[in-house]
């Protein structure tokens, strides 16, 4: 079995999935991921509905969204274990070695801002990749569209500044 | 904690959203794919903000491109609805900011970053709980957070500015994403760390 698939049958892929999802026959919504990990926020530090009217808010989108990341758990892992074998305990990628550094304090104090960014920015806005960008898009909504240009114009420009410049090799 | 993790399953076998395996099936299938083209992969998420690698953009507009040809006739022919997210302001731009940040820093997004953690990544665990402590944050903080998200500018879509032309708007929009993901060059990043011979 290959480690993995090209870019457009990844898409494709993808696109049968979103299909499936989106009919009548599937889930009859668009799929959707930041819903869920602030539901499962709410879970862990057992927020309830009746005091904190966010939660109550993503009460019904939450729970879908979560039981689907649970769902895309275990596909990861089952892929990860018998089809790429990639699995493997690991603290730092090899990128984030070659353009930032090789301290494993620094990437998890790092990944805990991002995390935290990453969440919180996404309730914001109302979405993440996978409701704005992909769903979003694919129904060529306004505010998918606002949201990828604002967030991948924000990343290209913090890694600017925060990563190292690339390295010219001469080989 | 446990009565409330069956009660999630009990509010999606009650919904009118599929079944719960219905929905653990679409979460599996979802997971696997990221996890088969490697989006979970900092060196592809990041990466791509940085131009080393260019697998993200170029699969993520194949996906839009063929979706919005087929979410368009599914919803003409009344097998789907669309369900668009309402275009608030200051939260979209505010929020994709600090998503942006946190984007390009992480290397992976709130659905990636959970099929990271099962391949064994603790730096995506790190950032799962980062993410639990924002979604508290701003679950507490709502009521003031609220104020700051408009103005509404409802659901709007780009099709309700050409009403007349409403397919030819997505077919356009479908073509140009196609063009243009296929003129991407290739980079592809490749982490020694998977190629390792075990």
């Amino acid at each position: 079995m290959p480690k993995q698939i090209p870019w457009w049958l990844g898409g494709l892929l993808m696109s049968l999935l979103f299909y499936y999802t989106f009919s009548v026959w599937g889930a009859n919504r668009p799929i959707g991921a930041s819903t869920g990990m602030a539901y499962f926020s709410n879970l862990i530090f057992d927020l309830d509905t009746e005091h904190y009217e966010y939660a109550s808010k993503i009460e019904i989108a939450g729970a879908w969204e979560g039981v689907m990341l649970i769902g895309a758990f275990f596909g990861g892992l089952f892929m990860s274990i018998f089809v790429t074998k990639t699995f493997h305990i690991s603290y730092i990628p090899t990128l984030w070695k070659e353009r930032k550094n090789r301290s494993v304090l620094s990437r998890m104090i790092w990944s805990f801002i991002a995390g935290f960014l990453l969440v919180f920015g996404a309730r914001l806005a109302g979405g993440c990749n996978a409701g704005h960008i992909l769903s979003g898009g694919s129904q060529l909504a306004v505010s998918g569209m606002i949201f990828a240009v604002v967030a991948l114009g924000t990343g290209m420009i913090t890694g600017r500044f925060f990563y190292k410049r690339k390295v010219i090799k001469d080989d | 904690m446990i009565d409330r993790i069956e009660h999630m399953f009990s509010v999606v076998a009650n919904g009118a959203h599929g079944s719960v395996w219905t929905v653990l099936f679409i979460g599996f299938v979802f997971g696997a794919i990221i996890l088969y083209s490697r989006l979970d992969k900092f060196e592809k998420m990041a990466g791509f903000m940085i131009f080393e690698d260019t697998l993200v953009p170029r699969m993520a507009m194949t996906t839009v491109a063929l979706s919005s040809i087929g979410f368009y006739f599914m919803v003409q022919s009344g097998y789907a609805t669309f369900d668009i997210k309402p275009t608030l302001l200051g939260g979209l731009v505010i929020g994709g900011i600090l998503f942006g940040m946190g984007l390009v820093i992480l290397g992976k997004c709130p659905s990636a970053f959970f099929v990271s953690v099962s391949e064994g990544r603790v730096d995506a665990l790190v950032g799962v709980i980062g993410g639990m402590f924002g979604g508290l944050v701003f679950t507490i903080a709502y009521p003031w957070i609220e104020k700051i998200m408009g103005p509404d500018l409802g659901k709007i879509r780009v099709p309700d500015f050409f009403a007349e032309h409403g397919l030819l708007t997505v077919v356009i929009f479908s073509t140009v994403l196609l063009i243009v993901a296929f003129l991407i060059p290739t980079i592809d990043y490749k982490d020694p760390a998977d190629f390792k011979e075990k």
